[in-house]
């Protein structure tokens, strides 16, 4: 029972962050490693707006999206889609982002650990195990945003678009659609969801200039195991990874720490079985 | 007129540069602090050494033979957390360029072991003020005539971190034995994965039976878990009366955080770093209350006459109780400015040979150099009543209060060892049912 | 007499000839004198200290390149190449003592056989799902260091190595010499028959096993040379620092090998090692503002991509030199005509 709950609550929080980097990957063939490094500004926004300034902490968390998904959009604008023909630079200019985040958050909030309030505080027990409301908040509010999400891309002409450059850019663009205006509105929409990320989970954890790192592996991991650009993949990983996770914990407590080690074990077992993942398409070489 | 400030700005730079650079008092005694200057810990460092230097300039300097000098610190980032080049690179820099005198400072053994390679290859004395492993001073044993310039300045090595946090156990255990009327004690360790956690818990392990406790089950989550509601379910499992903990790292805070919100019925005794720091109530949100933790400084306790001026200065000037890395106060102060006075030389050797035999009086007790089985001296410090021992500190409704030593008895047929300003410890209400 | 005189006409001509018509390898030639000669100018500890690092992670970098950037094959972690030399020639070191002269060596050749044991199952895959794939594998051998903390010294490392020599001039040369063959051995490894087909397997591989060439066998042999000259440049980090430790497994290391070899331009070997020889000096020169260290790298590092994306030296090489439409031999950027075929440059 506690495998489950604590499994579910860190797949729903990989899945988050996994399918935006998985979208704006498949739509622009970007590899944002500062995409964890949002999740991470997010959190620090909620701590600016609800404990410095008083704010309503659900008001700070919509406020710290929209300002991290500005933030995302500028970022795109002006260092990424510039070099965006050399993958390579993007690479390298995403992760010196991070660094510029990582920075930035180090000289404003110094490397002090800082924690924001839960929104709803205490504990119920079920089957005998206790759960935070906060932990079935986030997962409720995982579920909604997927919901959303899903909504966004399966009925809507947005994602209809989305969908198609993701599945061959060349013909989508020749059937006139706006590549670059479509990664930029993907760029806001994967960055949204990492600053939802870490919205729903900056009242459970430590907030700390070096907390984009820990997730970023995991997230990559889910993303190569469910097969790049496909959402449905990166969804199934994450709950494979997060469970996994929570039964390296449960049955051999000693080893906890291993539990990244075996994580990304399973991923490279089923790659040498799957090379393109779960669910991944097998893109067309693009020459 | 933008021309003129210009150069009237240019000429005050000038001056200020030549005024720092060239004292007018002639030489002065070049201290390096080394540290990770972006953290709490390299903070500590920073801080106990200008008050110390302060401290001293403001008494004229330190008379070396017939000159009095000055003390000039020099700050050095050594990043150690991040990058160990990065730290070798420090010190480097620090003894060759900047060509100081003497160095304290360093944290992660991994760096102060690579750092202590290159100080003792320039024949410096090093102190270092935050790593625990006892290898560090292995090797002074081992090969005396390399590494004998280093000492350590805080904490005592990890062996006796245990045996302190052992007796804080003892003392915690009788209390619940005696409040809530139970036979055995059971315990609970929870240790995160970390080197300097891996004997103590091997130790914890065989000594707490002997105590007459029982051990249900050890939990090692990662240094910087931000989760840790699944060990918690097992450990709530368990049905432990006692956590005993070693968390050095951020885990600390998710741990109590986590703990107290969920209401886990047993109250944390052990080390942990992050609930020793005044920020540890407002980052728990208050849900860290009744957390015990080894400390080595608290609001209102005196271990001797030396710990109350130093506490409250602290406080008062940097707005926080010391952490123990900011005993660089007492190795700059009570460990080199006597030595260097009384041998009448900035002679590294020479200081060596009188500081390692010499006993004194620092604000956390009083320290003496320890020597190994066979008698070879390992420049490590003595613990125990009459020396260091530290303290043993709860988390009361907002306070960090001290509750051990609180008639502590060492060794059977030893004396009791209770320090100024002591209070009885609290149990989490919730553990009463 | 006379002979000497002849021979030193000859390299006279030779140098004229072939080292002086070019700016880049003015450069070069400069680049090499300037270093072996650094010792007559200043004994410094710390700046030898700082070139010698310098030599340790170009050799890493140049490796990187000779894989990642001549055959595409991305690799997130060859920090795992360089943890298993430093660990490897730490162990012979500290449980057989064997000295550092045979212990890098083997930690070499235990990180080819890291290279074998990555590279074969890692050949399915592609692109950004081997990028993200080889960047696990460092961090699985960093569970295991932590796993058997009696033989690998867990988070304390393995310390008290012993050093290639023990006096500052002899190593430095040791490094600096090191760091320049073995980057040369990698240059011309590039420029020979096998360099050209790992050329082409990146560019198109399809098209290269359509000419009849197993690009399976020549991929895994990237790995294997890559690895070789990663472990040599891990062994002669940990004897230099005398200590191996998991810092040298940490995710900041694979990632400060992509940011160096990019930065200076992938597929030219020269190129990374310009940019460690530029990017680590620098991070060492800020040190004068402690507080802005990191963010002055990163930022420094984001502008100059942004303004050459292909590359800091590409982007050089691309102003000083013009390639002959002709011929496709380079000439200086002033000529108007091309040095060998006299052909109009433009």
């Amino acid at each position: 029972m506690n495998i489950i709950i604590t499994g579910l609550i860190t797949g729903s929080m990989l899945a988050l962050l996994a399918i935006g980097f998985s979208l704006i990957f498949g739509v622009a063939r970007i590899v944002n490693i500062a995409h964890t490094a949002f999740y991470m500004v997010a959190g620090y926004c909620i701590y600016v707006l609800s404990v410095k300034l008083g704010l309503h902490p659900v008001l700070g968390m919509l406020i710290a999206v929209v300002v991290v998904t500005v933030f995302g959009l500028l970022a795109y604008k002006f260092l990424i889609d510039p070099i965006r023909e050399h993958e390579a630079a993007v690479l390298i200019a995403t992760i010196a982002l991070a660094m510029i985040f990582q920075e930035a958050m180090l000289l404003i909030f110094t490397g002090d650990y800082l924690t924001v309030s839960a929104l709803i505080e205490g504990y119920f027990i079920l089957f005998g195990v206790k759960i935070f409301y906060q932990q079935v908040l986030t997962f409720g509010v995982v579920l909604v945003l997927l919901a959303v999400l899903w909504f966004l891309l399966m009925k809507t002409k947005l994602g209809l678009a989305i969908r198609s450059t993701a599945e061959d850019r060349e013909v989508a663009n020749l059937m006139g659609m706006n590549d670059s205006q479509l990664a930029m509105i993907t760029m806001g929409i994967s960055v949204a969801l990492a600053g939802f990320t870490g919205a729903v989970i900056a009242p459970l954890t430590v907030l700390s200039p070096y907390m984009w790192m820990e997730p970023l592996i995991l997230m990559m991991a889910v993303v190569v195991l469910g097969g790049l650009g496909s959402i449905k993949g990166s969804f199934v990983a994450a709950y494979i990874l997060g469970f996994t996770e929570a039964l390296v914990v449960f049955l051999i407590p000693k080893g906890a720490f291993l539990k990244g080690s075996v994580a990304l074990s399973i991923m490279i077992l089923v790659l040498l079985l799957r090379p393109e993942g779960l669910f991944g398409i097998v893109f067309e070489e693009e020459r | 007129m933008k021309r003129v400030t210009f150069g009237w700005s240019f000429f005050v730079t000038v001056c200020l540069v030549i005024f720092i650079s060239v004292p007018v008092w002639g030489r002065t005694i070049k201290i390096g602090v080394i540290g990770p200057m972006n953290f709490v810990q390299g903070k500590g460092h920073w801080n106990g050494a200008i008050m110390a230097a302060d401290e001293i300039n403001a008494k004229g300097g330190v008379q070396v033979g017939k000159e009095k000098m000055k003390i000039e610190l020099v700050k050095s980032d050594s990043n150690e957390f991040l990058s160990m080049t990065d730290a070798t690179n420090a010190i480097e820099r620090l003894i060759t360029s900047d060509k100081v005198d003497f160095i304290v400072g360093g944290f992660r053994t991994e760096s102060v072991l690579a750092m202590q390679d290159i100080a003792m290859d320039n024949k410096k004395i090093f102190i270092g003020c935050g790593a625990a492993h006892p290898e560090i001073c292995l090797r002074v044993a081992k090969d005396y005539n390399r590494y004998k310039y280093f000492f350590r300045g805080t904490p005592f090595h990890s062996g006796y971190l245990v045996r302190t946090s052992f007796a804080h156990m003892g003392f915690v255990g009788a209390i619940l034995k005696k409040e809530l009327n139970i036979p055995k004690v059971k315990v609970a360790i929870v240790a995160e994965k970390a080197v300097w956690a891996d004997p103590m818990v091997e130790a914890a392990q065989g000594v707490i039976p002997k105590m007459g406790m029982d051990v249900v089950g050890v939990w090692r989550p990662s240094d910087k878990a931000t989760d840790v509601t699944a060990e918690l379910a097992a450990i709530q499992k368990a049905e432990p009366h006692m956590i005993f903990t070693m968390f050095s790292a951020s885990v600390g805070i998710t741990f109590s955080r986590q703990a107290g919100e969920l209401k886990i019925p047993a109250i944390q005794v052990g080390i942990n770093v992050e609930a020793q720091k005044d920020g540890f109530w407002e980052a728990t949100k208050g849900m860290g209350n009744y957390v015990f933790t080894m400390n080595t400084y608290a609001r209102g306790v005196e271990v001797n006459e030396l710990t109350k001026p130093f506490v409250d200065t602290y406080i008062k000037r940097f707005g926080e109780v010391p952490t123990y890395t900011a005993d660089t106060y007492s190795a700059i102060l009570h460990g080199l400015v006597p030595n260097i006075e009384a041998v009448g030389s900035l002679d590294a050797d020479k200081i060596v040979a009188r500081m390692e035999n010499e006993e004194s009086n620092v604000p956390s007790g009083r320290i003496k150099y320890e020597k190994d089985a066979q008698g070879r001296p390992t420049h490590d410090l003595t613990w125990g009543p009459g020396y260091l021992t530290s303290l043993g500190v709860q988390w009361q409704d907002g306070k960090l209060v001290a509750v051990w030593p609180n008639k502590w008895v060492a060794a059977p047929g030893a004396p009791e060892v209770t320090y100024k300003g002591m209070v009885p410890v609290k149990i989490p209400p919730w553990m009463k049912k | 007499m006379v002979n000497a005189g002849f021979y030193l006409k000859r390299f006279y001509t030779i140098v004229r000839g072939e080292v002086l018509v070019l700016p880049s390898r003015i450069i070069v030639a400069l680049f090499f004198i300037i270093l072996l000669g650094l010792p007559l100018v200043s004994q410094n500890p710390y700046l030898i200290r700082v070139v010698i690092l310098t030599s340790i992670f170009a050799i890493l970098a140049a490796s990187w390149d000779l894989l990642s950037g001549f055959t595409g094959q991305m690799n997130f972690g060859h920090a795992l190449f360089f943890g298993v030399g430093a660990y490897t020639s730490a162990l012979l070191n500290i449980h057989l003592q064997i000295s550092p002269w045979g212990g890098v060596p083997l930690g070499a050749v235990a990180a080819v056989l890291a290279g074998l044991i990555v590279g074969i199952p890692c050949l399915r895959l592609k692109g950004t799902y081997l990028a993200l794939t080889t960047m696990a594998f460092p961090i699985i051998l960093m569970g295991i260091v932590f796993a058997l903390p009696d033989l690998t010294g867990g988070e304390l490392g393995i310390s008290g190595l012993r050093r290639l020599s023990n006096s500052l001039l002899g190593n430095y040369y040791i490094h600096v010499v090191a760091m320049l063959t073995l980057c040369t051995i990698m240059w011309k490894i590039t420029d020979s028959h096998t360099g050209i087909i790992f050329h082409a397997i990146r560019e198109d591989e399809l098209a290269v096993r359509a000419s009849g060439i197993n690009t399976t066998r020549y991929k895994l042999l990237a790995f294997c040379l890559s690895g070789l000259f990663a472990g040599l440049s891990g062994g002669l980090y940990a004897h230099y620092m005398r200590i191996a430790g998991p810092s040298t497994l940490e995710v900041s290391m694979s990632f400060s090998v992509v940011i160096w070899a990019v930065f200076g331009g992938l597929a030219t070997i020269y190129g990374p090692v310009a940019a460690v020889f530029i990017l680590f000096p620098l991070l060492e020169f800020v040190r004068f503002w402690p507080e802005y260290r990191a963010l002055i790298f990163a930022v420094i590092v984001l502008i100059i991509l942004l303004y050459m994306p292909e590359g800091l030296i590409h982007w050089v090489r691309d102003k000083i030199e013009k390639e002959c439409p002709r011929c496709k031999i380079r000439n200086v950027a002033t000529r108007n005509t091309c040095r060998i075929c006299t052909a109009a440059l433009d």
